[in-house]
């Protein structure tokens, strides 16, 4: 990151570029992960109960354990390099205000509790699922604002 | 730089990142070699015996993301200790090269074993105690350069 905080970078057209292209693919990729997540787990509550715990009437098997923990795995890499990136860029762009510190904070939490809520979700009961919900729908929707944040930003400089 | 304690924020939060991907990382593997259907020290002494078999197919579909997602993750952590003035860049040095040469081996460490090079699972056993200790012990140098 060290090219992120390096003073002589500060005017680049260039990096300004750069940075408002990544925004632009984090920004897409939050949409498709969103997509993605409701295609495995489910789009809806009976779905992803469905897809997490069975259902005997439809005769549904629950997920198997490796397939959802391969998938949690994956969410905990990409996610962080994806919040990581924005995280990074936000600070960079928006030290000096008071909010900085909280959003940061919000979205990693938020990142970071999705994928092992939804193991726990699995492990335990139906109440860790909304959480898993909530938290994972959240913690998009802030990435996403902040993306744009920093665009909208760097574009009316 | 201005405010440039508010970079410790994302470094926490990959250390406990990282933490949690070691975590399932390690689970998924004892899940692979018969977790679910015994206990932790009866899978140890299965993979240790008689590790799972693997096709070549199942080996490069398991190594490819591995190889790739390890060493980015290996080189985001370890760039840290570039800033640090805690720990001497010739320590970090040593430990993110070892790091790099046991993740390597421990991802072909099933090759051995495909090739029938080696029967028992002990050398996967142990390349991939010693990254998970090697990874907690950077990431400790980067909590400690904080």
């Amino acid at each position: 990151m060290k090219f992120l905080v390096t003073k002589d970078l500060a005017y680049s057209t260039l990096l300004k570029n750069l940075i408002v292209g990544v925004c632009i693919a984090l920004f897409f990729y939050f949409i498709l992960d969103i997509i993605l997540h409701g295609y495995v787990v489910g789009f809806e509550f009976q779905d992803i109960f469905a897809t997490l715990y069975g259902n005997e009437e439809e005769f549904i098997e629950p997920i198997l354990i490796d397939s959802l923990l391969l998938q949690v795995h994956i969410d905990l890499f990409m996610s962080l390099l994806a919040v990581m990136m924005i995280a990074s860029i936000y600070i960079r762009l928006f030290s000096t205000k008071k909010m900085t510190k909280w959003l940061v904070h919000i979205l990693f939490l938020l990142s970071l509790m999705s994928p092992i809520t939804l193991m726990v979700a699995y492990l335990s009961s139906q109440i860790f699922a909304f959480v898993w919900i909530s938290s994972f729908l959240l913690g998009h929707l802030l990435a996403m604002i902040m993306t744009v944040m920093i665009v909208k930003k760097l574009w009316l400089k | 730089m201005k405010n440039l304690k508010l970079y410790h924020i994302p470094i926490i939060y990959m250390i406990l990142y990282a933490i949690a991907l070691l975590a399932t990382g390690v689970w998924l593997f004892l899940l692979s070699q018969g977790l679910a259907g015994s206990e932790l020290f009866a899978t140890f002494s299965k993979i240790v015996k008689s590790p799972a078999s693997k096709s070549l197919h199942n080996f490069i579909e398991v190594a490819t993301p591995h190889i790739f997602a390890i060493g980015i993750l290996i080189f985001v952590v370890a760039h840290f200790m570039l800033f640090s003035t805690k720990v001497s860049q010739k320590f970090s040095l040593r430990i993110s090269i070892t790091l790099f040469i046991v993740a390597f081996l421990n991802i072909a460490a099933y090759l051995l074993i495909i090739f029938g090079v080696v029967v028992s699972g002990w050398v996967k056993l142990l390349t991939l105690g010693l990254f998970v200790l090697l990874f907690l012990v950077l990431l400790g140098m980067v909590a400690f350069s904080l």
